[in-house]
């Protein structure tokens, strides 16, 4: 599947079978909603959403080499900020809009400030206490929707209205799509810019980027602060998509999830996160419907924790990855035969 | 005053808890290099098992030695299975603990069920004793004394046995110790279930104090731990045991006056630390 | 006579890099030989892959008709060997008598008395014996990794540029020590320093790109000036 290859390699070759297998494919997600139900709609728009979740933590796991593990308060964030502000001002696109930039502020200063702490060390001890403090910091941010009751709700979690445009489910498939297209430009165009390939020699080498004379703290920062912004974004979407947010989406869980979206489609590829979104969702959607057969099957994060683990040990290069390498591994046997 | 001597004693038993599960992280990260992610999933397997065996057996004794022993066993596994695989790769150590908490969380939840499980002190320990206006827990001054013991018997493992010896030496270089005909495989897995025990042993100490085991228990305290070993200094015991001491007296105290602010405190004192002595209070023991 | 210790077209990798690429050496009970090459050429990758160290992807390593091969590292030094690295390899957390103490594979009466012996060679370790090894120089440490390789009873000592960033008098000391032992032991020196080579070798291979592309005596070397230029790079006066 040369042609797989060449979309996911980021320099189409476009022939017409191409063209023709992309507009197919472009035209199915445009009428999905329209030929399936609404809970198969909800779905997808939350896959599309999650999806930039988990292109947001590639920026710094697969772009710069940084594990995070306070993602969560980025999204998490997104999700509560636009809750609290629909449900105490008032669900108006005005109000949206101020939710919008609120979040992005939040998540901009939360980010430089988080960073700032987190890579102070480098080699070793470094991503060591880089893990352990944005660790920390995640767990201020779910203690925090905890016990600011009056605001969150706490454990119960908050329900609220959101805009008028934003209440059909058809219609939300779409905007959904939107964001994940746009984001995914966005990104792209991001990682392939002068700094992404800066962010690139750092994860390679962090302590040669270094001595090409690179501020690599600044540039951990940039990213830490984009991919929190990405995400708190995706977090209002969600917000717009469940009408509800409870600290779970705060949790160590939370970010282990967005964590899980890029190393099973693969780290460093973007594209990866939708793939590895995707396949998780639907996993898990599957096992839930398998509920009646076995009670087993409800223990999603038994299955969840598995998948990781052995992702981890056995592809870690992930769906989309693994394809790649062996593509690659095939190409060169025929040019050798 | 009395309220003084109170929380003293209380954040001492609470930094003697943090105590069981520091020392093993930092000692796992000192020698073995590994970020361990697993210790907060083998505290709470601890608690568990030991208010199973309690009900089974009734006996307190029995039911610390059996959550002891689950611990060693479960790290046993861990590292042969999960943890050998990837030494020297920081960032899988990372992921790959993180999944196994995961796992191991909800199996504890499939086996004894997501809601809070009573549990109750030993008989011979609920008491209090009254010192003028002053009530001590005995519990309390039991935990105290374990951690104290546990203290003692790091410290002559390490400095007074061949095998503390051994990892002295493995902390600076495994690969010298292994020119010198010493297997440091089977040093690597004996610490790593050790400190393993020791964490197990912290979650079935944890239970009867607080009075009920829930399968949330474990990330809270694994997070204090990390906080220890990076205020006292990646892979020091002596920092990690002076770490706990702090961490514990500062949970009693702020917990007295005003327990929402708690977490942010001890976060705080982290950022402080980092601060102003990056490498902690005693100065890292780990190789780069 | 059978070689000692016999390496036939050993190779070997670290991470993706091929380092050892054919390496042939043979050597003879009681010989000292010494193992020449350019920087990066894989000398210490040679005595690491003996140890073990770097595990040998090809080829046989013998010694004293043990095969080594694939033997762990704490295997391979059971068999007699004393492996005294670049670096030293002396452990700071440890006192000087800790660090001969580790290195003891047994702690029988005749580990102890040589143990002792060596103790009278280096007064030196004698003086700091309670100390930590953090507090040794350079020069103390050099002396406590030779004196490491030989409080067991080994069949050969691999040393790895022992005049490596060494002050010159503190050299000349190594030097007279490698020589009081090189009569009962047999060495593999890995050295830079021609001189130190040149005073304590018998013979020698020189290893280029990972492959022993040269053997002869000390003597023919020392000669051939032609020879120096082309395989070290230098010519001694």
């Amino acid at each position: 599947m040369p042609m797989l290859t060449n979309i996911l390699r980021k320099k189409p070759a476009l022939g017409p079978g191409m063209w023709l297998f992309l507009g197919l494919f472009a035209v199915l997600i445009l009428i999905i909603p329209h030929i399936t139900g609404l809970t198969t709609t909800t779905l997808l728009s939350r896959i599309y959403i999650l999806a930039i979740f988990g292109m947001s933590y590639d920026i710094l796991r697969g772009y710069t080499g940084i594990i995070n593990l306070g993602h969560a308060l980025f999204f998490g964030g997104g999700t509560y900020i636009a809750g609290i502000m629909f449900s105490r001002m008032g669900a108006t696109l005005d109000i949206l809009l101020l939710a919008v930039l609120v979040s992005m502020v939040f998540a901009a200063i939360v980010a430089y400030i988080m960073g700032q702490f987190a890579f102070r060390g480098s080699g070793f001890t470094g991503v060591i206490a880089c893990a352990m403090i944005t660790l920390a910091f995640g767990e201020i941010g779910r203690h925090s929707a905890e016990t600011l009751r009056e605001y969150t709700q706490g454990a119960d979690g908050l329900t609220f209205r959101v805009p008028l445009m934003f209440q059909d489910r058809v219609m939300m498939y779409y905007y959904a799509l939107l964001f994940l297209i746009a984001m995914t430009l966005i990104l792209r165009q991001f990682v392939n810019s002068p700094t992404g390939r800066v962010l690139q020699a750092i994860r390679d080498n962090d302590q040669r980027a270094k001595f090409l004379g690179y501020d690599t703290k600044k540039y951990k920062l940039i990213a830490l602060v984009i991919a929190g912004m990405a995400s708190a974004a995706a977090g209002i979407m969600f917000a717009l998509l469940t009408r509800f947010a409870n600290t779970e989406l705060l949790t160590v869980q939370s970010t282990l999830n967005a964590l899980l979206y890029t190393i099973v489609g693969g780290t460093g590829t973007l594209y990866g996160a939708i793939f590895g979104t995707a396949f998780v969702q639907l996993a898990q959607n599957y096992l839930l419907e398998l509920r009646g057969i076995h009670e087993i099957f409800s223990r999603w994060l038994l299955f969840f924790g598995a998948i990781y683990v052995l992702v981890v040990l056995y592809m870690p290069k992930g769906l989309v990855g693994t394809y790649l390498q062996l593509e690659e591994k095939w190409r060169k046997r025929k040019i050798a035969a | 005053m009395h309220i003084f001597l109170m929380l003293l004693i209380n954040g001492l038993a609470e930094g003697a808890l943090i105590f069981l599960m520091a020392a093993g992280l930092s000692i796992i990260l000192g020698l073995l290099g590994v970020v361990n992610f697993t210790h907060g999933v083998l505290f709470i397997w601890g608690g568990y098992v030991s208010i199973w065996i309690f009900s089974m057996t009734g006996s307190f004794p029995i039911a610390i030695i059996a959550a002891v022993a689950a611990g060693f066993i479960m790290g046993l596994i861990f590292e042969r299975l999960f943890i050998r695989p990837v030494y020297g790769n920081v960032t899988a150590q990372i992921l790959i603990t993180l999944g196994l908490g995961v796992v191991f969380t909800d199996m504890a939840r499939l086996f004894w069920g997501p809601n809070p499980i009573p549990a109750s002190r030993p008989e011979f320990m609920d008491g209090t004793w009254v010192i003028g206006a002053v009530i001590i827990s005995q519990y309390r001054i039991f935990l105290i004394i374990i951690g104290i013991l546990v203290a003692i018997a790091i410290n002559y493992l390490v400095n007074r046995t061949k095998v503390g010896m051994v990892m002295r030496a493995g902390i600076q270089s495994p690969d010298m110790v292994q020119a010198l005909g010493i297997n440091i495989k089977v040093y690597f897995a004996g610490v790593f279930a050790g400190g393993a025990a020791l964490a197990a042993l912290g979650g079935a100490l944890y239970v009867p104090l607080v009075g009920s085991v829930w399968s949330g228990m474990g990330i809270n305290n694994q997070i204090l731990a990390f906080i220890v070993i990076i205020l006292g200094g990646m892979g020091s015991f002596y920092g990690s045991a002076v770490g706990s001491i702090i961490i514990g007296l500062t949970v009693a105290f702020v917990s007295w006056f005003y327990p929402p602010l708690t977490v942010y405190t001890t976060v705080l004192l982290l950022l402080l630390v980092l601060t102003l002595k990056p490498e902690g209070l005693f100065g890292m023991a780990v190789r780069n | 006579m059978n070689p000692l210790l016999k390496l036939d077209n050993v190779s070997s990798f670290i991470g993706p890099f091929h380092i050892l690429q054919g390496v042939s050496l043979e050597v003879y009970p009681g010989e000292a030989v010494v193992i020449l090459g350019r920087n990066g050429a894989g000398k210490t990758t040679t005595l690491r892959t003996i140890i073990g160290l770097v595990p040998a992807s090809g080829g046989k390593i013998i010694l004293d008709n043990v095969d080594l091969t694939a033997m762990p590292p704490y295997n391979t030094v059971r068999q007699g060997i004393g492996f005294v690295p670049e670096d030293y390899g002396i452990f700071d957390a440890l006192t000087v008598e800790e660090n001969l103490l580790i290195a003891m594979l047994q702690e029988d009466q005749e580990t102890l008395d040589r143990r002792d012996h060596v103790l009278e060679l280096f007064t030196d370790l004698k003086e700091s014996y309670k100390r930590f090894a953090s507090t040794l120089s350079g020069g103390q440490r050099q002396m406590l990794s030779i004196a490491r390789a030989l409080v067991n009873d080994n069949k050969i000592i691999l040393i790895d540029e022992p005049s490596k960033g060494l002050a010159p008098i503190i050299v000349e000391k190594v030097r007279d020590t490698l020589l009081t032992f090189k009569q009962k032991k047999t060495i593999v020196l890995v050295e830079q320093n021609f001189e130190m080579a040149c005073a304590v070798g018998d013979r020698f291979y020189i290893i280029a790109e990972g492959q022993t592309v040269l053997d002869g005596t000390m003597k023919e070397l020392m000669d051939d000036e032609e020879l120096q230029r082309k395989h070290l790079g230098f010519v001694t006066a």
